[in-house]
């Protein structure tokens, strides 16, 4: 649906992003992810059509977006940062300006708008001045103004920034309900944005795509391996000769016994009992190779050790960890954020 | 075309409604139709005085309501010049500024077709300001007589128009140069008085300069218009300028996204 290839955008001498290539099947929604200044939002006004590439093609439905222009345009629903709104309108009146101007039909029109009202759950404020809009609304109006006219491809500017968390989640949920009949690429620099919306993702640095895949894959690959968060009563030393010696794993990380969210998994909340650890409550991870799972050989060897298990979960690498990992140069940087992770040899050397 | 043509009565309708919303349209309606009154009234009387200060010296013909309609229209001419600036400024600063251009380049039209919607949905709202007009100027020509010709009004009125959409054409292009309204506003009344200048040189300094001035000169053309001289090179000229303002225009956009940073 979306073919992007070797795209390269140079302002005056800066390069914005340079060799780009990823691809978005039909029905996908595509997370463009990025930190701040990697190139993001110049990569969707190229593909929308309003910047001209420098050089490399980018295919949208099968038109070339700089050759063939009016053809993608009709195609396309676009989102820019700031959602493009006249103040001084009423917002059921500027999504029937918009749809008028991208070519809908005047008999479909009226159906197509109160749809797009529908779905961004703006029937209330249909006939409210966009001027007395709070930001919320505003960020509806705008994606209702890219899906107005129902088109295959949608390109979503950062939409959920400067929302509060409940419309985040509700325009995360409208995004979603979009993917199927529509391809949607959206950028973000919000990590866990990319996971709760998006089956694929590009991760872009520096103006460079340095991942690109389905989001699953993309975790195991990069974390090199899945994993187990356990929580047992009994000491490190103990838990590290039983487990060792278990084909297949390949690390034991302990984690500090103090509360809060274990290393690496920040998306995941922590419930409040686990406040209160007892006295020899350890709580370590896991890592084992990759395509091996290993649960249920750790799960007997601590029960058969006579150790007493108490919470045992598949672990999920973060995208963070992802993230952090490619966008960092040198591997120590990735440490350096994660000050609760600490070698097993200095906590089995605390703990004897 | 038919597309085209949908394209442009979109923007066209969108400008229209933005002036029902807009305070500085009823404004500006407003201060217009004040002043269109008030020189009406004091031209109406100052003819009238010279007219029966002229009878004093002997009978002599004097086409009372071609002065009049002549002098009125000269005047709403220079009111136009100043007004026509404060109409075109937001035309496109305002779509910059509020990252609306960003919607309208990523929509399937043209630039001229903006170009286009907007020049004509302006162009409609000067009319609605010259209009009411037309009811002092009937309520005052239909006591003259013999009657006054029909066309030399309609031609006046033509021509004042004509001029409005020259300028306003290239206050559009002024417009598309910069995100700030005051500004796009200073540079058109710049324009507007640069206009006025050439056209001065062009009555004093005589020769070739003073002729291509002349030849130039969007008033001078206009004074054509409103003294019943039809000269399809008045047409013409004020055509170009509209034209040249929306071909500007549409470049000026097109070369806002090469270069955008």
């Amino acid at each position: 649906m979306i073919e992007v290839e070797h795209l390269s955008k140079v302002y005056g001498s800066t390069p914005a992003i340079e060799d780009l290539s990823f691809g978005v099947q039909p029905g996908e929604i595509l997370g463009l992810l990025g930190p701040n200044g990697a190139g993001k939002t110049t990569t969707m006004r190229i593909l929308a059509g309003y910047l001209p590439a420098t050089s490399g093609t980018a295919h949208l439905a099968g038109y070339e977006v700089h050759t063939n222009p009016m053809a993608v345009r009709q195609r396309i629903g676009y989102l820019p940062e700031t959602p493009p709104l006249y103040p001084d309108m009423t917002v059921e009146g500027f999504l029937h300006f918009v749809a008028r101007l991208k070519g809908v039909s005047s008999g479909d029109r009226r159906r197509q708008v109160n749809s797009a009202l529908e779905r961004c759950n703006l029937q209330e404020k249909r006939q409210v001045l966009i001027r007395k809009l709070s930001k919320g609304f505003r960020q509806r109006v705008g994606i209702a103004q890219a899906i107005v006219h129902d088109p295959p491809a949608i390109i979503l500017d950062e939409p959920t920034v400067g929302l509060d968390p409940r419309q985040i989640i509700e325009v995360r949920n409208l995004i979603k309900s979009l993917a199927g009949s529509h391809t949607v690429i959206l950028s973000t620099h919000i990590l866990p944005e990319v996971s709760a919306t998006c089956s694929q993702v590009a991760i872009i640095n520096q103006g460079r795509v340095v991942m690109t895949g389905p989001l699953e894959n993309l975790m195991v690959q990069l974390t090199g391996g899945t994993g187990y968060d356990l929580e047992v009563s009994g000491n490190a030393a103990e838990v590290q000769q039983q487990l060792q010696g278990l084909p297949g794993v390949r690390l034991i990380e302990f984690s500090p016994p103090q509360p809060g969210q274990g290393a690496g998994s920040r998306d995941t909340q922590t419930p409040a009992a686990d406040l209160d650890l007892g006295e020899n409550h350890l709580k370590f991870r896991v890592v084992s190779e990759p395509e091996v799972d290993v649960g249920p050989q750790i799960a007997a060897a601590l029960v058969g050790a006579g150790l007493g298990l108490h919470e045992m979960r598949r672990a999920r690498a973060s995208l963070e960890d992802v993230f952090l990992k490619l966008t960092t140069e040198e591997n120590t940087l990735v440490e350096a954020d994660h000050p609760a992770n600490q070698s097993l040899s200095e906590q089995a050397e605390e703990a004897a | 075309m038919a597309t085209i043509l949908r394209n442009i009565t979109a923007i066209y309708r969108k400008e229209l409604q933005s002036y029902f919303a807009s305070p500085l349209a009823y404004v500006i309606a407003g201060v217009f139709w004040l002043l269109a009154g008030l020189f009406f009234v004091v031209i109406l009387q100052t003819v009238v005085q010279q007219v029966s200060s002229l009878d004093l010296q002997g009978p002599q013909p004097v086409d009372v309501p071609y002065q009049i309609q002549q002098s009125f229209l000269s005047v709403m001419g220079s009111l136009a010049l100043v007004i026509l600036p404060i109409l075109s400024m937001g035309l496109y600063a305002e779509e910059r500024k509020r990252g609306t251009l960003e919607l309208l380049a990523t929509s399937p039209i043209t630039n001229w077709a903006i170009a286009l919607g907007k020049l004509l949905g302006v162009l409609t709202f000067f009319v609605t300001l010259v209009l009411p007009l037309l009811v002092y100027e009937a309520i005052a020509f239909s006591t003259a007589s013999p009657p006054i010709q029909p066309w030399i009004l309609l031609l006046g009125h033509g021509g004042l128009i004509l001029l409005a959409a020259a300028v306003l054409s290239l206050g559009l292009f002024i417009s598309s140069l910069t995100e700030s309204s005051i500004l796009a506003a200073v540079l058109t009344f710049a324009l507007v008085l640069c206009l006025w200048i050439f056209d001065l040189i062009g009555q004093t300094v005589g020769g070739p300069i003073g002729a291509a001035l002349n030849h130039l000169s969007l008033l001078k053309h206009y004074t054509n218009l409103l003294q019943g001289v039809v000269d399809t090179s008045s047409l013409i000229l004020f055509t170009s300028y509209i034209f040249l303002g929306l071909f500007l225009t549409a470049q000026s956009i097109d070369t806002l996204r090469f270069q955008r940073s």
